[in-house]
């Protein structure tokens, strides 16, 4: 079998959690490697559509939780909106799980503060739930995320559990004008958002995943909060076709994003010329 | 030449003219250049190897020509021709661009493989070029000569295919459909092809496979072709820039033949002349459109 | 030495399709607007031109072809069934390949083989036995190949090196690969005592300092440089066609009917603008100056740090196709002074 043919996946279950995002849940057509995958949080795979094609998501499920995977994913293309129009008990392909990985295992005994912004909470899901999965091996886990619209928060359900949570601190915010009547997070960008909140980066690690412009806002802020650069890990979303490193589509000056990423830590990407 | 580089010497010193795009001598023949200050204006020529269409340059894809400022443009006869069809298109305006016409030559064959110039031949296109001299420009410079001749004209090109059986011409044109690698390079080059998204590159649907192979490359073909019938200059620009080797320009001279019958029209440089594909009229002799 | 002569090694190429080997080699193009040769399969050996210089595309369509099958799939009912394509040819022989275009294949064997094994180009590879023809001399002033670490007759890439002399040519045996083939034919080869090894087609001095290029390169990303020379480029791609090294791929999906479809990958260019963009339109590799700088960073900076090879081997195919007049060899002399310069 060759590196571009993929896994057959079922989906088991269909979440819509906004207007245009939707999250699946695929379990693998074979037991055997149903039982033998396993990733890291971070990694990503090319989910196929058959007859549409390929693209590219992250893995949104935690890899402590076995037996299945789970995407989420905005129809905006052939292959997204192809893959919206599939239903429950229909197969998709998978092939991966690719690239790097945040280093969960290093973060032991720190604090780890998340921020995303819009379906970029799919990433950090993964590795909350990983990190929530084994709590008591880190210290206070902080989430501060964003989306435009009260309507276009992801994750509502989860969401509404880490805000029970006592060893979660969530701040969720939406874009001035995107609030609703009952709505009682708070309004304004993320980047002012977090800094209003003000978790210390002692001893502290970030993850920040969300569209271009709000990283690049966030990333001083995280600055002045105390995180080195060193300790901030965000991904990258350059366009991928292979996944493996031989199609040449996601290299950023000297890094091929799908091997050496897409997880980069901010002193990482600042070496980076800004082709992403 | 002296006529060329005073000009463009005067225009970028004295006139709302940022660059003057022309040729310039390299280590390999002749090529496109960008004068931006009198200096570079000095190095600009003309002559028989001038083969580029330099309006290619002028289509609003080429962001970073655009960004240059306003250009005055060294045009042939053909090249003209493909500035009119910019304006004709509303794809330029008229008075953003400055265009210095050359009394053309005519220009060699260029020779892209290996081992270069040696045996010199008119380009085909120039044996039956309609018009060497432009008339759509500003200033009008060079010398009148005599017409290319010699060496087989485009026309005779077509003709020979067109003298062919159904079966040999169909299997002359698939086996030259079959070479292609569908880099669209001969679309990129084009001075026409200004669309910002190309028809081929469209997914949802996908009118036309993007694969190389005998499906997709049909498709493609008689889609490029047809897009430019009525509105290809003949300069062979696509035929020069395929890297597969593929008579583009028989095709597309047919097809102009074909405007020319069906519709009594033929590619001129006159911008404000209405083309069969961009005009309607209710009084059409073709059904369809009504 | 071991020689072969010229009617010999038309013989070779006779006894190979005759065993039912695929035999590539440059033949001329019926109908083409261009003289010359391409890399073609050859229906009989009487077909294979050994003497009308460099053909315009590369040799890499033999293992990484413009189009290729991925795998099948067919739908029935809720099932999917997924048929990879069939194993290629074992036996594929190039004869009258270039040095460039061999040690094109050889720079490509790098990603090809990273970590992941693409095992449909190794499949290829694996199969083919390439008998390089060495060049007498540079084929016109854009090719480059000394200046980049290879020459006309370097034996990178290659199973078998000929190098020409008068009637014939002197084999250089280069892998086992290729001592297996002179071993299955042994009739077309004999030894000659007059004929000894390196006698041609000696590398020029290189023109170009390679690592004050590098060097360059690794901390000139931004710079006016990539401006000035992305003027005249129109974004075409032909070069990335042409050229032996360049191994950008596209994957793409074609459906037959709504039951059954094709995955296929086929050759791409990063000289597009469509290239990087997002489903969201932005393109991180916004404008022709990025992507020129792409071109030339990737094959002579970040490609060797990364897999210890150029990903150029001096051919001048992108030079010859260029319909703007880009001259690859006068933008790396360019860089070249630039370094001198700076350092
Ligand atoms: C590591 C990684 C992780 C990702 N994770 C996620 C995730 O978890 N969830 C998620 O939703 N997305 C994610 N993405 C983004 C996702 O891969 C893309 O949104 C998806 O591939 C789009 O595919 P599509 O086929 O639907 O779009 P396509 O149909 O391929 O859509 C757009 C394409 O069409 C062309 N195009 C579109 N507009 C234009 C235009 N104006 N001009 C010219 N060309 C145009 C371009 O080629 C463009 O790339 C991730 C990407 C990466 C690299
Ligand atoms: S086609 Fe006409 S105007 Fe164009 S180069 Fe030839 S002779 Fe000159
Ligand atoms: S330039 Fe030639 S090979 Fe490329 S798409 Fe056009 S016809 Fe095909
Ligand atoms: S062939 Fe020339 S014009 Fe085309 S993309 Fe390459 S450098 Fe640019
Ligand atoms: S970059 Fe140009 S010169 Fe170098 S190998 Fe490719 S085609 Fe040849
Ligand atoms: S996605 Fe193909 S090289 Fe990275």
């Amino acid at each position: 079998m060759s590196l571009y043919q993929p896994h057959l996946m079922t989906i088991e279950a269909i979440q819509d959690e906004t207007p245009d995002t939707r999250t699946l849940r695929l379990t693998f057509r074979d037991p055997a490697l149903a039982d033998s995958f396993s990733f890291k949080a971070g990694q990503f795979g090319e989910y196929s559509v058959f007859g549409a094609g390929e693209c590219t998501f992250c893995i949104a499920s935690p890899p402590t939780r076995r037996g299945y995977i789970e995407c989420s994913f905005k129809a905006v293309g052939k292959v997204t909106r192809a893959l919206r129009e599939l239903e429950v008990g229909e197969i998709v392909g998978f092939r991966g799980p690719y690239g790097n990985a945040f280093p969960v295992d290093d973060w032991s005994g720190r604090r780890v503060l998340f921020v995303a912004g819009g379906i970029g909470l799919a990433p950090v899901r993964c590795v909350l739930w990983n990190v929530l999965d084994l709590r008591d091996r880190f210290d206070e886990v902080t989430l501060v995320y964003g989306a435009r619209t009260v309507a276009d928060l992801v994750y509502k359900r989860e969401l509404a559990e880490w805000r029970d949570r006592p060893d979660v601190r969530l701040v969720t915010t939406v874009d001035p004008g995107g609030e609703e009547p009952g709505w009682d997070g708070e309004v304004g960008f993320v980047p002012a958002v977090l800094e209003r909140a003000a978790p210390t980066g002692e001893n502290a690690v970030a993850v920040v995943c969300g569209p271009p412009i709000m990283i690049k806002h966030t990333l001083p802020v995280l600055g002045r909060l105390g995180f080195p650069p060193d300790r901030i890990f965000t991904t990258l979303e350059n366009r991928m076709k292979c996944g493996v490193g031989k199609c040449g589509r996601c290299n950023v000056g000297p890094v091929y994003v799908c091997k050496d990423g897409p997880v980069f830590t901010a002193a990482e990407l600042a070496a980076l010329p800004a082709e992403y | 030449m002296r006529e060329l580089r005073e000009l463009a010497v005067r225009l970028l010193e004295t006139s709302d003219v940022q660059v003057v795009i022309g040729w310039e001598e390299s280590r390999r023949g002749v090529r496109p250049a960008f004068a931006q200050t009198p200096a570079e204006a000095e190095r600009l020529v003309f002559d028989q190897r001038c083969v580029h269409n330099l309006a290619a340059y002028l289509h609003p894809r080429r962001k970073h020509i655009r960004g240059l400022g306003r250009p005055a443009v060294v045009v042939k006869g053909c090249d003209a021709r493909a500035v009119a069809g910019l304006i004709r298109d509303n794809q330029l305006r008229r008075e953003d661009v400055v265009l210095i016409g050359v009394r053309c030559p005519g220009v060699w064959a260029e020779n892209k493989a290996e081992g270069q110039p040696g045996n010199r031949r008119w380009a085909e296109r120039c044996v039956s070029c309609p018009q060497r001299t432009p008339t759509l420009c500003d200033y009008l410079i060079g010398e009148d000569s005599p017409e290319p001749s010699g060496g087989p004209g485009l026309e005779a090109q077509v003709e020979r295919i067109q003298a062919l059986p159904m079966a040999e011409r169909w299997a002359f044109w698939s086996s030259a459909f079959e070479r292609c690698v569908r880099c669209y390079a001969c679309r990129e080059i084009c001075p026409l092809c200004f669309c910002e998204r190309c028809l081929a590159d469209k997914s949802m649907p996908q009118w036309i496979e993007s694969s190389p192979h005998r499906r997709g490359n049909l498709a493609w073909h008689l889609a490029r072709a047809l897009h430019l019938a009525g509105r290809c200059v003949g300069c062979g620009e696509c035929e020069r820039a395929c890297p597969a080797g593929i008579p583009l320009s028989i095709l597309n001279a047919r097809l102009q033949q074909s405007v020319r019958e069906r519709f009594e029209f033929v590619v001129s440089d006159d911008p404000v002349a209405p083309s069969p594909i961009g005009e309607f009229r209710v009084d059409d002799g073709q059904e369809f459109i009504r | 030495m071991r020689v072969i002569s010229d009617a010999d090694l038309r013989g070779l190429a006779a006894d190979l399709l005759a065993a039912g080997s695929t035999v590539w080699g440059p033949a001329r193009v019926p109908g083409s607007p261009r003289p010359g040769v391409e890399y073609r399969p050859l229906r009989e050996a009487a077909e294979l031109d050994l003497g009308a210089g460099l053909p315009f595309l590369p040799l890499k369509q033999v293992f990484l072809p413009p189009t290729e099958p991925l795998f099948w799939w067919e739908r029935k009912g809720t099932e999917v069934r997924l048929v990879p394509p069939a194993p290629p040819n074992r036996r594929v022989v190039v004869i009258g390949a270039r040095p460039c275009d061999a040690a094109g294949a050889d720079a490509m064997d790098r990603v090809m083989g990273w970590d992941y094994r693409d095992e449909l180009w190794f499949a290829r590879r694996d199969a083919a036995t390439v008998v390089t023809v060495a060049c007498e001399r540079p084929a016109d002033e854009a090719c480059f190949c000394s200046d980049v670490g290879l020459g006309p007759s370097h034996p990178r890439g290659s199973d078998l090196l000929l190098i020409p002399h008068p009637g014939g040519y002197a084999v250089e045996e280069v892998t086992a690969k290729g001592r297996e083939l002179v071993a299955a034919f042994p009739h077309r080869f004999r030894e000659d005592e007059q004929v000894t090894p390196g006698e041609t087609a000696a590398a020029g001095p290189p023109r170009i300092d390679l690592a004050g290029v590098q060097r360059w390169l690794a901390d000139h990303f931004e710079d006016e440089t990539w401006n000035e020379v992305a003027l005249r480029c129109h974004g075409c791609g032909a070069c990335a066609s042409v050229c032996p090294a360049c191994h950008c791929f596209d994957i793409v999906d074609e459906p037959d009917s709504l039951l059954a479809g094709t995955r296929r990958r086929n050759w791409d260019s990063c000289q597009t603008s469509r290239f990087t963009v997002h489903a969201s339109g932005h393109n991180p590799r916004e404008g022709q100056h990025a992507r020129v700088r792409q071109r030339v960073v990737h094959k002579f900076q970040v490609f060797p740090r990364r897999f210890g090879r150029l990903l150029c081997t001096g051919c001048g195919r992108c030079t010859r196709a260029c319909p703007a007049g880009q001259d690859l060899f006068e933008i790396l002399t360019l860089v070249s002074e630039r370094a001198l310069e700076t350092s």
